[in-house]
């Protein structure tokens, strides 16, 4: 069409300025989907750090912190469950398997997490991906611990290597378990999940590492040698958590009754997809914060887009006159106008597109190295054409203002301008 | 006797209700087929003039035929469109759109007249290079360059072409010449005079400079024809 080729004519001519305004509009673009990528990205992660697991139970607290502290293991459970009704939750006829989490250690700054060799037959992430081994086997022996890749990556463990468990989660040196050295058995291949930073050792290793020490000290004169521990009986009393499949997914809600109604000790069982959504959505606000300044910095780039044209005008009376001259309607003047910020404008957001794959491309293995998150490359989803018509509708709508000042001045200019 | 190319009838024009009047004009007629020198000193309402017979202003009375078509009579729509069939302009200077390369400038009424595009019997372009051909342009070397890298005179020969690419009956030039020096204005004239009477347009040309007129078959004082105060 005839006013669409002139536009990309006069946007040519202005080249440089032209440019300067479309990278503005790529970048905002680059931002506004790739946080939004991130974002959804990160969503989906972190709904994927458990999965195939129907039902958590711990000590009664709130539901995103028995999540936090079993799965996450982040902060702390104020309360232990009993062995014994951790057996009867395990032998209920609905229950299909249960696994037991000792949590309290550290080494090193990363968790220790005391369990039994389910743990790696039932624990799943993401599409019920199991954990594989990336080196050696699960813990076999008493003193053998199994390490995830970030710890290992971390601390640069092989198999073989010795390490010494620190009561609590306090800093280091204080009090060590460096009587008991455990052995590296096993690394975890990289699950992007908490897995990824914690030590697994067996939760008779809990107790073991435990048998001498009361009330976080070790008592003077009980001290028992390594090999003393392993013969003794090393039934634990309690555990912190633990991990409930079941037979059926219709028994969730009657099993998760059965323990929340639990007479003899206070219980709390949830669902592990129900609290990953409840946390997820007290960050609903630093979200909205984010696509807020996104919004704002694309915004920017179209103000940016509405200063070039605006300024343009003034030098450009002439060209118009000669338009008119040769028999341009204020219309067409009005419609170049609109063409060459809907020109500029989509170049800006096929380009932001174009770089926000170059830049997934360059930040994939990185963040998935870094942060345990997959970026998925993929065809632009329907929301993010939705964005991107969005600020394609958006920067249409600023060359309104142009267009009209442009139209309004070629009427009072006429044919002949006096500059 | 024919109609004649311009009419114009009780004219009367001005700016703002509380201005005084720019234009007052009886009776002004240019026959069909003429070369009128319409001559005027600058503040005369020259421009106003030309604004009013390209249709782009509206006098507040009167009447303005062109040809067989009452201007007054048509809304704004109408007017643009019968000056972009009709109507051909060379003004003074800055005639070129700058982004647009030598053939396209040339060409660019055809994008606004469907009329003008479907008097040219050859492809658009080749039209285009024998108007510049004949205005002694030379196509093989301008073309590529930016037009606004032409010379003043070469600009003004580049409007000329495009004031004449699909026959418009009229040609209106409004001092076309008074930017280039006085030999170039003669060879100037002639060949935009050459081209007008191929085609049989009229011919208005409005100068301050009296020295041109015996080019022309008749000259006009504009002062002689405006009653404004």
């Amino acid at each position: 069409m005839a006013i669409v080729s002139l536009a990309l004519k006069s946007l040519l001519n202005r080249r440089a300025t032209a440019i300067l305004t479309v990278l503005a509009i790529a970048l905002s673009v680059l931002l506004l989907l790739g946080v939004e990528k991130i974002r959804t990205e990160a969503r989906a992660s972190f709904a994927n750090t458990i999965s195939g697991t129907d039902l958590i139970v711990g000590a009664r607290s709130g539901g995103t912190q028995l999540l936090l502290y079993s799965v996450f293991r982040i902060g702390n459970a104020t309360n232990n469950i009993s062995w014994a009704s951790y057996r009867r939750i395990s032998e209920l006829p609905d229950v299909a398997w249960a696994v037991p989490l000792s949590l309290g250690d550290s080494h090193r700054g990363f968790r220790v997490v005391g369990t039994t060799t389910d743990y790696f037959k039932h624990y799943r992430y993401g599409r019920k991906q199991a954990l594989e081994m990336d080196d050696g086997a699960v813990f076999d022996d008493l003193f053998d611990a199994v390490i995830g890749a970030d710890v290992a990556a971390a601390l640069d463990y092989q198999i073989g290597d010795a390490i010494v468990v620190a009561h609590g989660l306090g800093a280091e040196g204080f009090s060590k378990h460096d009587d008991k050295p455990f052995r590296v058995s096993g690394i975890i291949a990289r699950t992007g999940t908490p897995v990824d930073r914690s030590v697994h050792v067996s939760l008779r290793a809990i107790e073991a590492i435990h048998v001498d020490w009361k009330s976080g000290a070790r008592v003077p004169g009980l001290q028992k040698t390594a090999d003393e521990v392993r013969a003794m009986d090393l039934q634990p009393a309690q555990i912190t958590a633990a991990m409930i499949g079941l037979k059926s997914r219709f028994a969730t809600f009657s099993v998760q009754r059965w323990v929340n109604e639990y007479r003899r000790e206070p219980l709390l069982a949830i669902l592990p997809g129900v609290a990953l959504q409840e946390l997820w959505d007290l960050m609903g606000t630093a979200e909205a914060a984010l696509s807020a300044i996104t919004i704002a910095v694309v915004a920017t780039g179209l103000l940016g887009m509405l200063i070039m044209l605006l300024a343009g005008l003034g030098e450009r009376r002439r060209e118009m006159a000669i338009l008119r001259s040769v028999g341009a309607r204020p219309r067409h003047i009005f419609a170049l106008l609109v063409a060459e910020a809907a020109a500029l404008t989509c170049t800006g957001a096929l380009l932001g597109l174009g770089l926000l794959y170059l830049a997934l491309l360059i930040a994939q293995p990185i963040v998935g190295a870094e942060f345990g998150l997959h970026l998925n490359i993929g065809p632009p989803t329907g929301r993010d054409l939705g964005l991107l018509g969005a600020v394609i509708g958006a920067g249409l709508l600023a060359g309104i203002v142009p267009a009209w000042r442009a139209a309004r001045q070629a009427l009072t200019d006429g044919m002949v301008v006096r500059v | 006797m024919a109609e004649p190319a311009i009419a114009l009838t009780d004219v009367r024009f001005r700016w703002k209700s509380d201005l005084p009047e720019v234009l007052n004009i009886a009776d002004f007629r240019v026959p069909a087929g003429q070369r009128i020198f319409l001559q005027g000193a600058s503040g005369s309402g020259k421009t106003t003039l030309l604004n009013l017979l390209g249709g782009v202003t509206s006098p507040q009375s009167g009447r303005i035929r062109i040809a067989d078509t009452d201007l007054t009579a048509l809304g704004a729509a109408a007017r643009d469109r019968l000056r972009a069939d009709r109507i051909g302009f060379v003004f003074q200077q800055f005639n070129l759109v700058p982004y647009l390369s030598l053939i396209e400038n040339v060409t660019l009424p055809c994008r606004f007249s469907s009329a003008r595009r479907s008097r040219v019997a050859l492809g658009l372009e080749d039209e285009a290079r024998r108007l510049l051909t004949h205005m002694q342009l030379d196509v093989d070397v301008l073309d590529g360059r930016p037009v606004t890298e032409l010379s003043v005179g070469q600009q003004q020969r580049v409007a000329a072409a495009r004031a004449l690419i699909g026959q418009p009956e009229l040609i209106i030039a409004d001092e076309p010449t008074s930017s280039i020096d006085a030999d170039a204005r003669a060879a100037f004239l002639e060949l935009l005079f050459d081209e007008a009477k191929v085609t049989g347009a009229t011919v208005l040309f409005v100068s301050h400079d009296s020295g041109l007129r015996d080019h022309f078959d008749q000259t006009v004082a504009l002062s002689d024809i405006n009653h404004a105060a």
